[in-house]
């Protein structure tokens, strides 16, 4: 007979996460089906038409410039973090946990602080301004703060111990000998990282990724305070439409949208990392 | 002539305080089996890594044809390792685990596929050759390592405990397959193994190591039959050990009984001596052999092929391991207390300086 245990044990976080997550979602994202009301409230008649204004050219703009700032984030982010994983993984045993300590250390203060530190860095009369500076560069640096460029590297900051901690994991559990087998029957150390490393820690990198991309994504505190007033990505349009320009039906279906891109995602990564597991399982 | 492929001269390998191999020479012939045999952590493994180029010995060189591999990288080298792991690639097919060496070999796609398919054949792998490792049984998976490493055909072929994660049945049957591979493919095999009986059935030399260092280098026989020191002599086959010492020209055990032996040259009057006796050169009921003791059965074992007998005797505190031949057995008809006299010949007793 099956061991019905893991269902019971599952069972209150499941009640929980029904009762006070995916039931209130639910209700908001229904709200998208419906008019909004004169003045701001909302009208209950079934409607389309806030679907049909996502996929308008100027809104569907901001999608595409949000999904290539945040797969460009994730992937300045994947190639930084496996190169510190990799560099963490290659050090003696016993200095890898302090090593790793390290890296995820700023994961444990404050987004915002860390947001805000970075305003201090970039700015017109900043840290990046005073080094030049020292240096004897007394011209005007390019405009740095409230930039594209400002955006992604802020949110490379912030989500990059979640990829140095997702390619750890595969990394610090690859059987030495195999490398060292690549390399007996021929292959270069590049080869040996190309045809073996990389592909057997491909769940750490595809992990590291899609989190960085999913979490970018939606994103509008970095948007907000590195990217300025007039820089906006979906989140910012989102947090506008419920906040600002009380559309909370338009807010709702931008938001299903975008839960739709990123659930899309997550389940390809499941599924992903679920075939390579299943060959990837003995050493 | 019989050419050397391999020497090794004067190699020594140290871990910070540890010195795991020490001033090891060796020479190894072209197309030879030869075994590297030794109990666990005596250097065997550090060995192979030091031929296959994953480990630069602290001193001494390694030619190979004459030419000195040490400074060429692993994958410069005529040599291939079968891992004590095995280390397939878990991400690749048998098929492409067995290709991946011909691959960076830059072979043509047509003759990669040639020669796998030939080394699935070899290896009976080809019904399996789109499996991945893990849908793989433990023997399956040592085939595919070999043929991983054969079908690169090097020079060379090293394999770390290569049976030593079968069953012991298979173990004997892939014992046999590895000789036939060897032979057919004329590549020189250098095995590393702990269990003796395997070096003895496979290998055309054998080498012992202990500590580090080399013990003793010869053929299966002479290993088995003249061990050059007391160690080799337990490390090989089962053997029966006297103490004794040598007083007035005469070898006697502890109790004062005298042993017809011959006797080497660097034991002097005085020294104490370990003499050894195989249990197979040990007779019960004969009459007319040099050493002759009186002793009685305590225990007998029945091995189908043949009865090993304790027999308790005043020589040694320990009973005889006497080894009977199943016509020896008919004829004796031997049961526990009974009292026998063995008997040997000073032919077949080893001394060994203590
Ligand atoms: N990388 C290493 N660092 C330190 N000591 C080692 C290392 N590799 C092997 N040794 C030591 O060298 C000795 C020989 O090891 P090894 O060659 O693996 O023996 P074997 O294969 O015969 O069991 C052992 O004492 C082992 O502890
Ligand atoms: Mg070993």
């Amino acid at each position: 007979m099956k061991d019905r245990s893991p269902a019971l044990l599952m069972a209150p976080a499941l009640a929980w996460l029904t009762a006070f997550m995916v039931v209130p979602c639910l209700l908001i994202l229904a709200l998208a089906f419906f008019r909004r009301g004169i003045y701001g409230g909302i009208e209950y008649t079934f409607t389309l038409e806030n679907l049909g204004l996502v996929f308008d050219p100027l809104y569907a703009g901001i999608f595409l410039k949000s999904a290539w700032i945040a797969g460009l984030a994730a992937l300045i982010a994947v190639v930084l973090g496996y190169a510190a994983a990799f560099a963490i993984a290659a050090a003696p045993a016993r200095r890898q946990p302090a090593l790793l300590f390290f890296a995820v250390l700023p994961f444990w203060s404050n987004y915002l602080v860390r947001t805000y530190a970075w305003i201090v860095l970039l700015n017109r009369e900043g840290l990046l301004t005073g080094i030049a500076r020292w240096f004897g560069y007394d011209g005007e640096l390019p405009k740095l703060l409230y930039t594209e460029p400002a955006v992604v590297v802020g949110l490379v900051y912030n989500y990059l111990p979640f990829v140095i901690l997702a390619c750890y994991a595969p990394l610090s559990r690859l059987n030495v000998e195999i490398g060292e087998a690549s390399r007996d029957l021929g292959a270069s150390g590049w080869t040996t990282f190309r045809r073996v490393t990389v592909p057997m820690t491909f769940h750490g990198i595809a992990t590291g990724f899609v989190f960085v991309f999913v979490l970018s994504i939606g994103n509008f505190v970095t948007p907000a305070l590195l990217g300025g007033g007039q820089f906006q990505m979906i989140g910012n349009l989102v947090y506008a439409q419920f906040l600002t320009a009380n559309d909370w039906p338009f807010g709702a279906a931008l938001s299903m949208v975008l839960i739709a891109i990123m659930m899309g995602l997550l389940t390809l990564q499941t599924f992903a990392s679920e075939k390579a597991s299943g060959s990837g399982r003995h050493d | 002539m019989i050419e050397t492929l391999l020497s090794l001269k004067g190699i020594a390998k140290s871990y910070g305080s540890v010195r795991a191999v020490s001033d090891l020479n060796l020479d190894i012939r072209q197309n030879e089996f030869f075994a590297l045999l030794g109990a666990s952590g005596s250097g065997k493994t550090t060995v192979l890594r030091m031929l296959a180029g994953f480990e630069t010995p602290t001193e001494g060189q390694i030619l190979l044809q004459g030419r000195d591999i040490v400074p060429l990288p692993p994958n410069r080298r005529p040599v291939n390792l079968m891992f004590q792991s095995y280390a397939l690639f878990p991400h690749m097919t048998v098929s492409q685990n067995l290709a991946y060496g011909l691959e960076m070999e830059r072979l043509s796609r047509a003759e990669v596929k040639s020669r796998v398919d030939e080394m699935l054949e070899i290896v009976q792998l080809s019904h399996l050759s789109r499996r991945k490792p893990d849908q793989l049984s433990g023997g399956q998976r040592q085939r595919v390592a070999l043929g991983r490493a054969l079908v690169k055909r090097p020079r060379l072929l090293l394999l770390d405990e290569p049976l030593g994660a079968l069953d012991k049945k298979l173990r004997g049957e892939m014992q046999m397959e590895l000789k036939r591979i060897q032979s057919e493919f004329g590549i020189t095999f250098i095995v590393v193994t702990h269990d003796q009986e395997e070096a003895l059935v496979m290998a055309d030399r054998i080498a012992i190591l202990k500590d580090g260092g080399l013990l003793q280098c010869g053929t299966p026989h002479e290993i088995y039959e003249h061990p050059g020191s007391r160690y080799a002599a337990d490390f090989i086959g089962e053997m029966n050990f006297l103490s004794g010492r040598v007083r007035a020209g005469e070898l006697v055990t502890e109790d004062g009984t005298r042993i017809a032996a011959p006797v080497p040259a660097d034991v002097m009057p005085g020294d104490t001596v370990d003499i050894a006796i195989r249990p197979e050169r040990m007779k019960i009921g004969t009459t007319n052999l040099e050493n002759m003791v009186k002793g009685q059965v305590v225990a007998t074992a029945y091995l189908g092929l043949d009865l090993q007998v304790h027999v308790q005797t005043a020589l040694a505190a320990k009973p005889l391991l006497v080894r009977m031949t199943a016509q020896e057995v008919d004829t004796a008809q031997l049961v526990e207390g009974d009292d026998v006299t063995i008997g040997w010949t000073a032919q077949d007793t080893r001394v060994f300086r203590a």
